[in-house]
């Protein structure tokens, strides 16, 4: 639908973590450490097969998620990063962002990936209430969150985000309000809060549906993001995304580059990529990803070529979840006029932009929208 | 023929007590059916039959025992049948009556009973299942003797099971019932007391020829319906079919019309021959089938209007009581008002549509029959939607019926309770013997066909049995429950009750929507009203939260398939004003109104 000059991000998967938390779904894996030196060498493979096809394209950020990238050790996290800058055309104010979870970082590792490259720092803090920390199953204790966040400001870290994640069982509004000043006070550049969604095929999924857990209450965790706009905006963070607030200048040039449907390459086991309509996505299990490395295969998994009419609905509800909304003419006569009497939609120089209300019931806007 | 060989008789019996059982070993004893070709319950054709253990159809098979030619005429043993029943007694000269040594009378075979005594049927009494470990035969007995004024030592006791005491039942018949009668000379008058459709031959009656002769061959006149054909074949079922040349008086048989609609040849209808051999008078009492139970019939989701429509034409090829009529409702879309005999009827005809025409329906909830009167006007009305607005008649009647009710004594309360509890009126009660009582009470028939039967069944622990009849229409206090969806009536569950029901009624349907209402973008009032009176409310809040809390790289396609299941989601629900509904919030809403048919 647009044609930017052509820009990219790339997304290198780290699948392996301390342990597996309850409600996580990602592609993720406890216990695989043995495999991490070899899995860096894969990954360092890959860049070097997947590059010859993005020559031309400038990577304006990187991104190293999981996982838990930080449980690499830094010597491999600086020559993964070398590697890339030198197979892609990144450029050289490019932002790079990297993973941490507040256990598996000190002073001397933080500084050593500030000096690696790695020039924004995203941390899974989740939660503030040792309970809610319990209730995810997260390992570690609210206070190594403001010890990791002291020790990456001390050496240096201007950019750093913290993860939130709000709703667990047991929860309180009150106990959330404490988190989020508690966040706030931390003064990050960027907070990122996310609604907890139960996933089926997870531990947590698993225990809602014999009915041990209760499942979120969505009236709840309404309340609860309406509490993060109130406090965050007071605080000064912008709201610019469903989940992500950031200070003006702050946001998180990689992620808007998925909802601006910019062009990704996708390195690492599970890893998707996207370009020019198609995304592919690498084969999930790190062993597998490994072995076809090895061979010297591209480890493709997967891919789909989105038809208009695909594209058109991700295009929709990729928008509207950032400020930005999408151009008015896309959505047909009189389809938008129930949002805008509600309060849901507003109209923005010639945009639909989703309240922060209308941001809570996206699903049903995008339905609506797009009929 | 000589008639004085001829016995003409039936089973009068409650479902379970053996009728089919006892049949079986009279086909045997008479060598009707080779051992090799012999099957359970032999004469209940309908898999439907089988499956329920009861007869729907009734059927006439000849038995040849010793020179005597025996007709056994298989009635319907249940409450919805009562006439189709009485048609079949007409049939016959004796019945036996066939009482469970266990469970001892029911009040279906009482009632049954008590016709065919009307009918001047001489009754021979026989307790069955007498192997039983809990048969109490000499109590049963004695219960039986009561009734019929007799003897408990005239009470045959026998096991159709094993066959023990019925070559002496089959002797009593020939001994006790006596021939028919009637002039082979006279002008043909025979009694259609079944008639069934066949797809190769057409409309096919079981008759009784009660005087004249009816040729294979001949042209024939219902004098009903003043249908005129060229009857095609005459036989009787021995007990397969098997064709002869005529049927004399006293006789039973089958009858091929050549008419291709059943309704022209209905149940209690006299045949006779065409011009000018043709009877002057019809035999008496012949009654158009009257539906008393009404229900709207829908295809499910995604189901079909048209074939319903055909399904249903093709059932009432062979079921002549059954009746509908096109409905459309802004809810379940178009679909057929149907009237049935009973809830039993009901379910049958539901059961066919959905086993033999492979549909999916929806059926709302039972109801019956009222006259809504204007001066000299009266306006029926058997669809809650046609119940016009309070004010603008004088008064409504609903159908009533004379319920019996056969209880054990510990239980008698319980019965009582719930009969006065459905707005009955008691008449009497009478002790059969010191343990079981009976009981007869007037009873609104929209109590019955709103899930009395569990509540008797459950209060009584399966003990006690209900007929009823027709008695007649009352004035009532009934009033039309409309339940509102943000302000839309949602005619699917509109109701007919009395007054004192109401707000039971609106109270239970608005709580259970509240439940299945998916919320929308606004609060959505749930409300149940008589006319403009708001008498039961609720509100599904309006929802506030609907959006995926994370979206990136890896999450896109399985995101946006997600939504698409949403949309696909959203396409089947049904708009009620603004509030979209999905179908199975209506299904499962209805659903546990129509508790009622379950027995």
């Amino acid at each position: 639908m647009s044609a930017h000059l052509e820009t990219a991000g790339i997304y290198v998967h780290v699948p392996f973590c301390l342990t597996r938390c309850g409600y996580c779904d990602f592609n993720a894996y406890a216990g695989l450490d043995h495999l991490a030196s070899r899995y860096v060498g894969a990954l360092l493979s890959e860049a070097e097969l997947a590059a010859p096809a993005w020559e031309g394209v400038e990577v304006v950020s990187v991104f190293l998620g999981g996982g838990t990238p930080t449980t690499l050790e830094v010597a491999d996290l600086k020559a993964l990063l070398a590697r890339v800058r030198s197979v892609f055309a990144v450029t050289p104010d490019a932002e790079v962002t990297i993973e941490a979870n507040p256990d598996t970082v000190d002073e001397q590792k933080l500084a050593g990936l500030l000096e690696a490259g790695y020039g924004r720092l995203s941390m899974g803090a989740q939660s503030f209430d040792r309970s809610v920390l319990a209730a995810l199953e997260r390992v570690h204790q609210p206070a190594s969150v403001i010890e990791a966040f002291r020790a990456a400001r001390a050496v240096g870290y201007d950019n750093v985000n913290l993860d939130l994640i709000y709703g667990a069982a047991g929860e309180t509004l009150e106990s959330w309000e404490r988190t989020l000043r508690e966040t706030i006070a931390l003064a990050p550049s960027h907070i990122s809060a996310y609604g907890l969604t139960i996933e089926p095929a997870t531990a947590l999924g698993r225990q809602v549906a014999r009915g041990d857990v209760p499942a979120p209450d969505p009236d709840l965790q309404a309340d609860m993001f309406e509490a993060a706009c109130c406090l965050l905006g007071d605080a000064g963070y912008g709201h610019y995304e469903v989940s992500n607030w950031a200070r003006p200048g702050y946001e998180c040039r990689h992620n808007l580059g998925y909802w601006e449907r910019r062009p990704y390459v996708g390195l690492g086991a599970g890893a998707h990529g996207y370009r020019d309509g198609s995304r592919s996505w690498n084969v999930r299990p790190p062993e597998e990803y490994l072995s076809m490395i090895e061979r010297g295969e591209l480890p493709v998994g997967g891919s789909e070529n989105l038809e208009p009419a695909d594209a058109y609905l991700e295009e929709v509800f990729l928008r509207l979840r950032i400020l930005q909304g999408i151009p008015a003419s896309w959505v047909d006569d009189g389809r938008a006029d129930p949002y805008l009497e509600t309060g849901l939609l507003i109209r923005d120089d010639g945009h639909l932009v989703p309240t922060e209300r209308g941001m809570l019931l996206l699903n049903e806007l995008v339905l609506g929208l797009t009929g | 023929m000589d008639t004085s060989h001829i016995r003409n008789f039936c089973i009068v019996a409650h479902i379970d007590h053996g009728k089919s059982t006892l049949a079986d070993r009279l086909l045997e004893l008479t060598h009707a059916v080779a051992d090799r070709d012999m099957r359970a319950q032999y004469l209940d054709r309908m898999d439907l039959e089988r499956e329920r253990g009861i007869t729907i159809k009734a059927q006439a098979v000849r038995l040849t025992h010793n020179t005597y030619e025996l007709n056994l005429i298989d009635t319907p043993g249940h409450v919805d049948f009562t006439y189709e029943v009485s048609r079949s007694l007409e049939a016959c000269e004796g019945a036996i009556l066939l009482v469970d040594a266990a469970q001892g009378l029911e009040a279906q075979t009482l009632a049954n009973f008590h016709l065919a005594r009307d009918a001047g049927l001489v009754i021979v009494p026989a307790l069955n299942k007498i192997d039983l470990p809990a048969a109490e035969p000499d109590q049963r007995a004695k219960e039986l003797a009561d009734l019929l004024d007799r003897d408990p030592d005239d009470i045959l006791r026998i096991s159709a099971k094993t066959g023990e005491g019925v070559e002496d039942l089959l002797k009593a018949v020939i001994d006790q019932v006596p021939p028919p009668t009637g002039e082979t000379d006279a002008a043909l008058r025979a009694l259609v007391f079944d008639s069934m459709f066949d797809p190769y031959r057409g409309v096919i009656t079981y008759v009784r020829v009660q005087e004249g002769e009816l040729p294979s061959g001949s042209r024939i006149r219902l004098m009903a319906t003043g249908a005129e054909s060229d009857a095609e074949e005459t036989g009787v079922m021995a007990p397969e079919p098997m064709p002869v040349d005529a049927l004399g008086p006293g006789e039973v048989g089958y009858l091929v019309t050549g008419l291709k609609d059943v309704h022209l040849a209905k149940v209690g209808d006299t045949i006779t021959l065409a011009g000018k051999h043709a009877a002057i008078e019809p035999l008496p009492g012949y009654r158009e089938p009257k539906p008393m139970v009404w229900s709207g019939l829908f295809p499910n989701e995604g189901g079909d209007y048209s074939e319903l429509r055909e399904a249903l034409d093709r059932l009432k090829l062979s079921d002549s009581a059954l009746s509908y009529e096109p409905e459309t409702s802004q809810a379940l879309g178009f679909g057929f008002r149907a009237g049935f005999l009973g809830l039993l009827h009901m379910d049958i005809v539901k059961e066919r549509l959905e086993r033999e025409f492979d549909l999916e329906l929806i059926a709302t909830a039972p109801n019956v029959e009222f006259h809504v009167i204007k001066g000299d006007q009266t306006t029926v009305v058997h669809n809650p939607a046609e119940m016009p607005v309070a004010g603008t008649f004088d008064r409504v009647e609903e159908p009533i019926v004379f319920a019996t009710v056969i209880t054990p004594k510990e239980y008698l309360g319980a019965v009582l309770d719930l009969c006065q509890s459905r707005r009955g009126e008691l008449v009497d009660t009478t002790f059969l013997t010191p343990e079981r009582a009976e009981v007869h009470y007037m009873l609104p028939l929209a109590e019955i066909v709103f899930d009395f039967f569990d509540h008797l069944k459950s209060n009584t622990r399966g003990y006690a049995s209900l007929d009823y009849e027709p008695w007649g229409y009352q004035e009532s206090d009934v009033v039309r429950v409309d339940v509102l969806l943000h302000g839309e009536p949602v005619d699917a569950f509109s109701t007919i009750v009395h007054r004192s029901k109401a707000y039971a009624y609106g109270k239970q349907m608005t709580e259970r929507l509240r439940e299945l209402i998916p919320r929308q973008l606004f609060d959505v009032a749930i409300q149940a009203a008589i006319g403009s009176k708001i008498i039961a409310r609720e509100t599904v809040k309006a929802k506030r939260k609907d959006v995926l809390a994370k979206c990136y790289g890896g999450d896109i396609t399985r995101k946006r398939k997600l939504l698409e299941t949403q949309k696909k989601g959203k396409a089947r629900l049904r708009k009620v004003g603004r509030v979209d509904v999905p179908q199975e919030a209506f299904i499962a809403a209805l659903r546990a109104d129509a508790g009622a048919k379950k027995k």
